[in-house]
Formats: C-alpha cells, sequence, structure tokens
C-alpha cells in the first residue's frame, strides 16, 4: 500500500490550494484527479434509460397491504450474520464447557479397573427385583432393579470392579431365579446354577 | 435544484405529492443519468445498474412524502440508490463484478489516442472494483459524483472523518495500481 502525502489529499479535497504544494506533490495530484476524471465522463454508448419502467411501475395502483405482506413472506432474503471474532471464540468456550458438562453428566464415573455390568431379567408379575451375587457378598436388598416403564423387564446398570462375578436374581425378596441370558451359567455348591457376568474395564 | 426553465425540486415534489404523478418524469429525467453513472461504477454493470436505479425511483416515488427537505432531494435519491446498490453488492460478491458488462470503451481502432484512454478508463475501472464497497462508495461520490464530504456523510449515514479516511485510501490503492502499471 502507498502511503500518500498528507498535502496531495488536502489539495485534492479542496482545502489547500495546488500551489501550495512542491511540483512532485502536484504530479501526483494531477495524476490523481485525471484517474478520477475518466470515471466522472458520462458513460458512452446508449443510456439504459429507466424512466419508461419507473413511470409504467408507479402509474399502477400500488398492492394492497395484504399482497405486499404477501409478497414480503414469499420473497427470498438473504441474512446475514455479523460476528466479532471475540464474541464467536467465547460462545465456542461456552459451548465446549456445556457440551464436556452434558457428557460427563451422563453416565457414572469410572475408575480404570472399574466397568459396567448391565442386569436385565423379565418378571412381569414381580413386585421387586434384586440381583446378589459374589460381588455384594449374596446380600439381597443391596442392589435393586428397576421397571421404570412397568413393562415387567427389570432392569440394574452397575459399576463394579472388572472381574468374573456368580449372580442370581431375587425376585419379591424370596425366590431366588438364575439369569438365563447371562453370558454362562455354572452350578453352585447347592445345587443351584448361577449366573456368571464378566465386567470388563471400561475403555477410557 | 432547479435547472433554468425547469421548476425547482421542492416544487416538483410538492406537484407529485400534490397527485400529479406524472411530474416524478422531472425528476427521472433530472437525475437518471448520475445516478446511472453511479450505480454503474458501484456495481460494475450497466444491467445491473439500471436495475438498482429503477427500484430507486419507485421507492423514492412511494416513499416521497418521507422526504422531509425536498431541496435536497438529491442527497436523498443519492442514498436510496446507495442502499440499493449495497444490497445488490451483498448479493453477490465484488469478485464477481463483471467486468466484461462495464460501460463500453471507445474502439481501439479509432485512434492511438483512444486506445490509451480507453486502456486507461479500463484499468482505473479494475482498480476500482478491487476496493472495498465502502471505499468504492466513499471514492465515486467524491470524485465520480463531486458531492462534498458533507453531502456524502448525508448520502451514507456515515462520519466525515470516516469518509475522509475511506477516500484516502481508495486513493493509496488507485495510485498503486497505476503506478504499477506506469
Amino acid at each position: 500500500m502507498i502511503v500518500i502525502d498528507p498535502r496531495i489529499h488536502q489539495v485534492l479535497d479542496g482545502e489547500l490550494g495546488s500551489d501550495a504544494v512542491p511540483a512532485e506533490l502536484r504530479l501526483t495530484v494531477a495524476r490523481l484527479a485525471a484517474a478520477a476524471q475518466l470515471l466522472a465522463v458520462p458513460l458512452p454508448g446508449p443510456l439504459p434509460s429507466v424512466e419508461t419502467r419507473v413511470m409504467a411501475e408507479i402509474r399502477r395502483p400500488a398492492p394492497s397491504r395484504a399482497r405486499r405482506l404477501m409478497r414480503w413472506f414469499v420473497t427470498p432474503r438473504a441474512i446475514i450474520f455479523r460476528v466479532r471474532p471475540a464474541w464467536s471464540l467465547a460462545f465456542a468456550v461456552v459451548a465446549a464447557a456445556l457440551t464436556l458438562f452434558t457428557v460427563g453428566d451422563q453416565g457414572p464415573e469410572l475408575a480404570e479397573h472399574e466397568g459396567i455390568a448391565q442386569f436385565v431379567g423379565r418378571f412381569p408379575e414381580a413386585q421387586s427385583v434384586h440381583v446378589v451375587g459374589t460381588f455384594n457378598d449374596w446380600r439381597p436388598g443391596s442392589i435393586a432393579l428397576e421397571d421404570q416403564d412397568h413393562d415387567g423387564v427389570w432392569r440394574a446398570t452397575v459399576v463394579l470392579p472388572a472381574g468374573t462375578y456368580e449372580y442370581m436374581f431375587v425376585v419379591d425378596g424370596e425366590r431366588w431365579v438364575p439369569d438365563h441370558l447371562a453370558e454362562r451359567l455354572v452350578a453352585d455348591d447347592f445345587g443351584r446354577e448361577n449366573s456368571i457376568v464378566i465386567v470388563r474395564p471400561a475403555r477410557r | 435544484m432547479g435547472v433554468r426553465g425547469s421548476p425547482p425540486d421542492a416544487e416538483v415534489v410538492a406537484l407529485v405529492l400534490a397527485g400529479n404523478t406524472e411530474a416524478f418524469g422531472i425528476v427521472i429525467r433530472r437525475y437518471e443519468a448520475g445516478l446511472l453513472r453511479f450505480a454503474t461504477r458501484m456495481l460494475g454493470s450497466r444491467d445491473a445498474a439500471a436495475d438498482a436505479v429503477a427500484e430507486s425511483f419507485v421507492r423514492a416515488y412511494r416513499h416521497l412524502a418521507s422526504c422531509r427537505e425536498p431541496t435536497r432531494l438529491r442527497t436523498w435519491l443519492y442514498r436510496i440508490v446507495t442502499n440499493r446498490c449495497k444490497s445488490h453488492l451483498v448479493r453477490r460478491s465484488v469478485a464477481d463484478v463483471p467486468l466484461d458488462d462495464a460501460p463500453p470503451v471507445a474502439d481501439p481502432s479509432d485512434n492511438e489516442a483512444a486506445l490509451e484512454r480507453a486502456d486507461q478508463v479500463q484499468l482505473v475501472e479494475r482498480a476500482l472494483a478491487g476496493l472495498s464497497p465502502d471505499k468504492r462508495e466513499a471514492f465515486v461520490l467524491k470524485h465520480v459524483e463531486g458531492l462534498s464530504y458533507e453531502e456524502m456523510a448525508a448520502v451514507t449515514g456515515e462520519r466525515i472523518p470516516t469518509l475522509k479516511m475511506r477516500v484516502h485510501r481508495a486513493r493509496e490503492a488507485l495510485l498503486k495500481v497505476l503506478e504499477d502499471h506506469a
């Protein structure tokens, strides 16, 4: 970019007489003035007169308010957003923070050696279902399953240390039932079958 | 403004507002050439300029009652055309300014002087097309249409120092193009 001597601008703006500047500056003044003059001459060739079309338009009765409103609704319009970079950056930071916060809130916090076990059983008539196993020393009542939509399917999601566990469902506090959909079933010391769940460490 | 033998702007405006639609033809004939030239320099296309000016005249007619100072009708019209040109420019990138559609220059076969002049015009037009719309507007209003900075401020709604700065930057860009091609 060329920086022009301020006196040249003053002459071109009519704030200073051309005689008040040195000859070399007067040359630049003349050069710029001549270039501008090239654009100021009347346009060559036939001018596309707008008088006929304008007069035809304004002689027509103005459209009704409803028609103008309708035209406004159906005319495509450009919507321009002018955003300052600082605001964009702030918005991006807030959006990222909210996203991280939301994602972090979606599931339980897991340590490296922990995983998630999901227990699902279908007990349409049950009033309560619990899961017991080697992970809670077979103590009934500590891990309850829920049937939130009352379709008879009971579910629980539990965070456990990674490992292999035996378990059973306790229905209505008294009926011990193996999970036949488990990965494996094994016979226990009491002649019953226990289900096996393998909890793998969650990938972090 | 009044041309010898023709009524001044304020009188014409009063006639139109009184219901004499045909009197608006006087306004069109009085300012059409200058507005078309301005719009052509802004848009780089005669057809686009004609559309912008025609739309502006229709708009001016419909809102003539809101022209608070009929004696400054010219400035008011430039303001409307300026806004129409800006709307046209928003709809298309400045890079798309169709220089091929620019006003025809003199036939180079005419003579050597005409050829040189045609080259110069093309050079200045290209320099103008390379400016941002704000700077182009300021330069054209100042140097092509010969408006004062006060009139430019009324047309654009910008402050005079801002307009001066734009004109100065435009001159610098123009001078650079001229020197590069010297």
